[in-house]
């Protein structure tokens, strides 16, 4: 079977759901919202000018993790996935479909987050704002980590094979042991899909990662998810 | 045209086996009822044929070949599997665009389905809002959806009303006069006979009977007469005298087993018996099914949908 016709079927499924769709926005919002008010009220002890611009990213990955898990969780109710795989039956072909279908919508979306957020951010902070090299990078940043995330999500999902689980489990790990250890800079942390990924929305990072090395990190988290889900999808019976 | 041909297909989950040593063939241009009491494996049967499950062991293959070999499965296999599969939050229109689509589809059949199946003014709610019918209703559109030689249907008339019951059987009735292939699976006997002309009947996973329905009910229920007489008395030592194997009702008619309506009314008349009342009965599929499974003593010792 061609990939596209699969890819459009994919497409229509998240564009029919207002659920998605209201996820989608989510990141927008959230995100944004978050910043201005981190920047209206920045850290006393030196902070960091672009994580102060971004620092809303936190909460923007929620919605990004939200919408890749109920994209996927979608098709493992009711026996949604049989009547896909019936007009699917290639499953590794479907499932990359249906990431495809969720990268695609995240990426234009984690773009748009990107710039405005680091509009607002530089309206908010002024002169204590990054400078434009600094946030450009860090707008293309959000948009990969975003991206990243919500990819991560789905591969969990994929093979958790529910929405419930994988938000149980994913959302307490981002609010819990990533800002319970947020300032410690302990070596594993570092490593953390989310710790690595936002590397690149800081102007200065002492870690063993560097921007986009911490981008790479996140993103072989993510592959690795949605290796894991695709051999889920591939080998049991649906 | 194309068979469903089922060839020593054998799942098991754990221990269990689901489905055992099955073989069968559902032929075009008829209805092939799938009969068998909750549990027996009709279910994972269609799920083995449709590539959804992995057979343990043995083939199922729809045109000779695997269904996850077929270009674009909608157009050749429709299949209605559970009413639940559409999203409660998306509308049926949309539910079934994104099928039309990934089969390259022509969007038009979106509108025909909706048509045929008495959905198209309100393809545009959300399906959460549906009855079960409705969404019945929906599941064999998407199983329509591709025009396909083949049909599939799990349970179709549930959460059907009587309308839609009457609806379902000529529906069903007319894919096969188009020369389909159609299995649909049941546990109403009654509305089975009424729309199916072959019967593949499982129990516990394994083939009770491959038949025609008619074959199938003569098999096992004998026809029997009810006749009735002002006198019962007379009319039982008459039945008696000529052999006729008859039972007594507290109405004081008689159920004659093994007889003619026309062989018995001559003999009345020829007696001079005024007859009340003389009917044929024929057997039921309901009647055949239960003697089926009577028989099968693993059947009889536990109790069953049926």
């Amino acid at each position: 079977m061609p990939f596209a016709p699969v890819l459009h079927a994919e497409l229509i499924k998240i564009r029919s759901l207002r659920s998605l769709v209201g996820s989608l926005a989510a990141i927008v919002l959230v995100t944004a919202a978050f910043s201005a008010l981190a920047s209206a009220s920045p850290e006393e002890n030196d902070p960091d000018p672009l994580f102060s611009a971004f620092f809303g990213i936190g909460f923007g990955q929620i919605a990004a993790i939200a919408f890749g898990t109920t994209a996927v969780a979608a098709e493992f109710r009711g026996g949604a996935l049989r009547l896909t795989l019936t007009a699917t039956p290639d499953r590794p072909r479907w499932f990359a479909a249906k990431v495809v279908a969720i990268a695609l919508p995240v990426l234009v979306v984690g773009l748009l987050t990107g710039a405005v957020t680091l509009l607002v951010g530089k309206a908010v902070l002024g002169a204590a704002g990054p400078t434009w090299p600094q946030g450009l990078r860090g707008a293309v940043g959000c948009d990969l980590q975003l991206t990243l995330m919500a990819l991560f999500a789905a591969g969990l999902t994929a093979v958790l094979r529910s929405g419930v689980a994988t938000l149980s489990v994913l959302i307490p790990f981002l609010l819990t042991v990533s800002f319970v250890i947020g300032d410690m800079s302990s070596g594993i942390a570092d490593f953390l899909p989310d710790r690595a990924g936002q590397v690149a929305l800081h102007s200065a990072w002492d870690g063993p990662l560097g921007p986009w090395s911490g981008l790479a990190v996140c993103a072989l988290w993510a592959a690795a998810a949605l290796l894991a889900g695709a051999w889920s999808v591939s080998r049991r019976d649906a | 045209m194309t068979s469903i041909d089922v060839r020593d297909l054998t799942k098991e989950y754990g221990a269990r086996r689901a489905v055992d040593g099955l073989s069968f063939s559902v032929r075009p241009g008829r209805v092939t009822g799938f009969l068998g009491p909750n549990g027996a494996g009709k279910s994972t049967t269609m799920r083995l044929v449709l590539g959804l499950d992995r057979p343990t062991s043995g083939t199922a293959t729809i045109g000779g070949r695997a269904y996850a070999a077929l270009r674009e499965p909608l157009r050749r296999v429709g299949a209605l599997l559970e009413a639940g599969a559409a999203h409660r939050s998306r509308t049926a229109r949309d539910h079934l665009r994104a099928l039309a689509a990934s089969n390259r589809v022509p969007g038009a059949r979106v509108d025909a389905v909706l048509e045929r199946t008495g959905l198209a003014e309100v393809a545009r709610r959300r399906v959460g809002t549906y009855s079960l019918g409705m969404r019945q209703r929906l599941g064999i559109a998407a199983a329509l959806l591709g025009d396909p030689e083949v049909i599939l249907l799990d349970e179709p008339a549930n959460g059907l009303d009587p309308e839609g019951i009457v609806w379902i059987r000529t529906l069903l009735r007319g894919l096969a006069a188009d020369g389909r292939t159609v299995l649909v699976s049941s546990h109403l006997m009654n509305e089975t006979a009424s729309f199916a002309d072959h019967l593949v009947v499982l129990g516990r996973g394994r083939l009770l009977a491959d038949t025609s329905v008619r074959q199938f009910i003569d098999a096992r229920v004998q026809p029997e007469v009810r006749v009735r007489s002002a006198d019962a008395g007379v009319l039982g030592e008459l039945l008696a005298r000529h052999g006729h194997d008859a039972v007594r009702h507290a109405d004081g008619a008689w159920t004659v087993r093994h007889a003619r309506a026309e062989q018995l009314g001559h003999l009345l008349a020829r007696e001079g018996v005024p007859v009340l009342e003389l009917a044929y009965r024929e057997g039921t599929l309901e009647q055949a099914y239960l003697d089926l499974t009577a028989a099968e003593a693993e059947f009889s010792t536990q109790p069953q949908e049926v």
